[in-house]
C-alpha cells in the first residue's frame, strides 16, 4: 500500500479520526444512520425519520439524487427531495447524510445536508471526489462494488490531499459469484481498515446484503468485527417503497435490532477489556 | 416559439395582469380618503370613454367595457368595506410589510418609495399606520428615519422585532445549478457573501429585496435569482430555492407602527424624544432620574438636530400608568429643553 500519505496510519501513531457532526461523534462509540433508500414525498421521510428516532438512531439517511441501474427507474426528487430532508433534521434534529452524484451539486447538497455520501458507483468518479474534497462537510465513501482495499483507500487519498479531512468509510459488499444475497457483505474488510487506515469504517448490511432477513444478523456482526457504525435502509411502509424495497426494514423491527445493539454493545465492552488484559501479560 | 414557450409567456402575463389589478385596488382604497361618496356616476363614465378609445382589432370596445363594469364595480365594493391601511417603505414582498403583516395581519399594507413618504401619508391621513425601520443588529441605525421622527407629531402605537431570514428565489422550474447572477440590496448580498461564494454565485446590486423579486418575475432575466423575503416568493410566484442564506443568524430589524391617533390600549414599553441645554452633566442628569426610579432602557440614540444641539430618542421599559414612569417623566420635564412622549406601546417580538 504505497501512497496513502494521509489515509494510512502513521508509523507508531495510533490517533485515529474522530468526525463530529452535531452531536454525533463518528469514530467514538457506534453510530446509526437509519432512513429511506429515497426521499418519496416529506411525509413519507419525516414519519420515518421520526419513527428512526425514537428507536435511537443518531442520523437520518434518504436519496435525494438517485444513481439508478436503469434510466427509467425512479431518479430521486433532486432539490425538492434536499428541502424534505432538511424539513425532516428541524423536526427531529437527526443529521442528515446524503447522496451526491454530480460535481455541480456538490455546494448545494452541502447547504443541505450534513453528510455528503459517494455512492459505490461513483467511488472511482475522480472529479466527483476532488470536488468533495474541498467543502467543509464530512465524506461518507462507499466501498466500490467491485474494487479492492488498496483502491478504495486511494479514492479516499483523493478527498483528504484536497484538504477534506473528515472522511468515513463504508463498506456496502462487493459482487461474487452469490446470487442469494443481493451482494456479499465482506466484513473482514473492517478489522483490515483499522489496521491499516485511521479513518472510521461503518457497514451497510442493507446493500451488502439485500435481504430483509439477513440484515439483523449482519448488522450485529458488523458491530462484533469493530465498525464504528451501521447505515440501514427503513422505511415506514416498506411495501410502498419505490426503490430498494426487498431490503427496506420496518420501524418496529429496526427498533427490536437496537435493543439487540445495545446488548451486544455491552458485550463487547466486556470482550475488548479482555484483549487489553491480555496484552498486559 | 414552441407550445411550452407559449404558455410560459401566458402565465407570465396573467400574473403581470393579477399584480396591475391588486395595484389598482390599492389605489381605489386610497382614493375612497379624498371621496365624500363611493359612486361618482361622472367619473365612470369619462373612464370607459377613455378605456373604449384604447380598443384594439382584438380588443374591442365592448369586451373591454364588460371587463372593466367589473372591475369598477369590485374597486366600490372594497371601498365600502372599511379596510384600514398601513405604508410601508419599498415594494411589496419587502421586510417593512412582513413586519405590519406581523403587527396586525388585518390592515392592508401599502407600498411607498420613501420612508418620508410613509410617515407624510400617515400625517395627512391617507393612510391609517405607518410602519417604519428604526434600527438593524447587522446594519446599525437607520439615520434617516430617526430624522424624520424628530420632526413628526405621530404617535408610536406599535413595535415589532423582526429577524431578517434572507431566502434565494428563483422562477419557477430553473435549475438551480444553472443560477450565475444573484440580485438584491447591497446589504442583503453583504449579509449572504459567504453563501454566494461557496456557490459561486455572483452578486448583482438592485435598489431593494423585495424590488430585485419583483423584477426577476417581470422581466425572467435567464440562470439569475434575487435574495429577498419569504413573502417576496409569495406574492412574485417564486420558488424558493434555499431559506435561512444568511451567514449570521442574529439578523434582526426593529420596526415602528405610528399612527396619528395614540395607543388606547395598556402598552409595556414606551419611547420618548428629548433635547437638552448645551451644558456640562445634562444628559446624564436625564439618565440618573431612570436610573433612581429603576426603569430599565432599552434603547438610546442621539440625533443631530441643529448644529451643536441633539435630540436624543430614549427607549425604556413600563407603561405611562406606572408610577414610577409618571414620576420620572415629570422630573425630566424639569431639567429638558422639550420633551415628547412619543408612545406607550406593547412590542411584538417575532420568532
Amino acid at each position: 500500500m504505497e501512497n496513502l500519505k494521509l489515509t494510512s496510519l502513521k508509523g507508531g501513531d495510533n490517533r485515529r479520526t474522530v468526525i463530529t457532526v452535531d452531536n454525533v461523534k463518528i469514530g467514538e462509540g457506534f453510530v446509526v444512520i437509519a432512513g429511506p433508500c429515497s426521499v418519496e414525498s416529506e411525509e413519507q421521510t419525516i414519519e420515518t425519520a421520526r419513527k428512526v428516532k425514537e428507536a435511537g438512531a443518531h442520523m437520518l439517511r434518504g436519496g435525494a439524487f438517485k444513481p439508478r441501474s436503469s434510466p427509467y427507474a425512479f431518479q430521486g426528487l433532486g432539490l425538492k427531495g434536499l428541502k424534505i430532508l432538511e424539513k425532516a433534521k428541524r423536526e427531529t434534529g437527526l443529521p442528515v447524510v446524503t447522496e451526491v452524484t454530480d460535481p455541480r451539486d456538490v455546494s448545494w447538497v452541502c447547504e443541505y445536508a450534513d453528510v455528503i455520501q459517494i455512492g459505490t458507483r461513483n467511488m472511482q468518479n475522480f472529479s466527483l471526489l476532488r470536488e468533495v474534497g474541498k467543502v467543509d462537510k464530512p465524506v461518507l465513501l462507499k466501498r466500490g462494488m467491485y474494487s479492492t482495499l488498496e483502491e478504495w483507500l486511494n479514492c479516499a487519498e483523493y478527498v483528504l490531499t484536497g484538504g477534506n479531512l473528515n472522511v468515513i468509510l463504508c463498506e456496502r459488499g462487493i459482487r461474487t459469484f452469490e446470487t442469494y444475497t443481493r451482494n456479499t457483505l465482506d466484513l473482514s474488510i473492517v478489522p483490515s481498515v483499522k489496521e491499516l487506515s485511521h479513518l472510521p469504517i461503518i457497514v451497510d448490511p442493507s446493500h451488502g446484503t439485500g435481504r430483509l432477513s439477513v440484515i439483523e444478523p449482519m448488522s450485529l456482526a458488523a458491530m462484533a468485527a469493530g465498525a464504528d457504525g451501521i447505515i440501514i435502509e427503513v422505511h415506514c411502509n416498506p411495501r410502498e417503497a419505490l426503490s430498494d424495497k426487498h431490503q427496506a426494514m420496518p420501524p418496529d423491527m429496526f427498533a427490536g435490532l437496537m435493543r439487540k445493539l445495545q446488548v451486544l454493545r455491552s458485550y463487547m465492552k466486556e470482550i475488548n477489556q479482555c484483549k487489553k488484559v491480555k496484552t498486559l501479560e | 416559439m414552441n407550445l411550452k414557450k407559449i404558455r410560459e409567456n401566458v402565465e407570465l402575463l396573467d400574473f403581470k395582469i393579477l399584480k396591475l389589478l391588486n395595484d389598482r385596488m390599492e389605489l381605489a382604497l386610497m382614493a375612497k380618503r379624498f371621496k365624500s361618496q363611493i359612486e361618482d356616476k361622472e367619473r365612470e363614465k369619462e373612464l370607459l370613454e377613455k378605456i373604449r378609445r384604447n380598443s384594439t382589432r382584438l380588443i374591442n370596445g365592448e369586451f373591454i367595457e364588460r371587463i372593466y363594469i367589473e372591475i369598477i364595480e369590485q374597486s366600490k365594493n372594497l371601498q365600502r368595506k372599511d379596510y384600514n391601511l398601513i405604508a410601508f417603505q419599498g415594494e411589496h414582498g419587502a421586510y417593512g410589510e412582513v413586519a405590519s403583516r406581523e403587527w396586525n395581519s388585518d390592515l392592508i399594507p401599502i407600498p411607498c418609495s420613501e420612508s418620508a413618504e410613509v410617515l407624510e401619508g400617515v400625517e395627512t391621513g391617507l393612510y391609517g399606520y405607518g410602519v417604519v425601520p428604526v434600527e438593524n443588529t447587522l446594519g446599525g441605525v437607520v439615520g434617516q428615519v430617526n430624522e424624520l421622527l424628530i420632526n413628526t407629531d405621530l404617535n408610536v402605537v406599535g413595535a415589532v422585532e423582526l429577524p431578517i431570514h434572507l431566502c434565494l428565489l428563483t422562477l419557477p422550474g430553473t435549475d438551480h445549478r444553472e443560477i450565475r447572477a444573484v440580485y438584491s440590496d447591497s446589504q442583503a448580498l453583504a449579509q449572504c457573501r459567504h453563501f454566494l461564494a461557496r456557490n459561486k454565485l455572483e452578486p448583482v446590486q438592485y435598489y431593494d429585496t423585495a424590488g430585485a423579486a419583483k423584477m426577476l418575475a417581470e422581466r425572467a432575466p435567464k440562470a439569475s435569482a434575487a435574495i429577498a423575503s419569504k413573502l417576496s416568493a409569495e406574492l412574485y410566484n417564486l420558488e424558493v430555492i434555499k431559506e435561512d442564506i444568511e451567514d449570521l443568524d442574529r439578523n434582526m430589524t426593529r420596526f415602528l407602527v405610528l399612527s396619528k391617533e395614540g395607543n388606547t390600549e395598556e402598552g409595556d414599553k414606551c419611547s420618548i424624544i428629548f433635547s437638552t441645554e448645551h451644558k456640562a452633566g445634562t444628559l446624564f442628569r436625564v439618565l440618573e432620574v431612570f436610573a433612581r426610579q429603576d426603569i430599565n432602557l432599552t434603547r438610546i440614540e442621539s440625533i443631530p438636530h441643529e448644529p451643536g444641539n441633539y435630540a436624543f430618542f430614549m427607549d425604556f421599559m413600563g407603561s405611562e400608568r406606572d408610577d414610577k414612569v409618571v414620576r420620572a417623566l415629570e422630573e425630566v420635564e424639569k431639567i429638558t429643553s422639550t420633551l415628547r412622549l412619543m408612545g406607550c406601546y406593547k412590542e411584538k417580538k417575532v420568532v
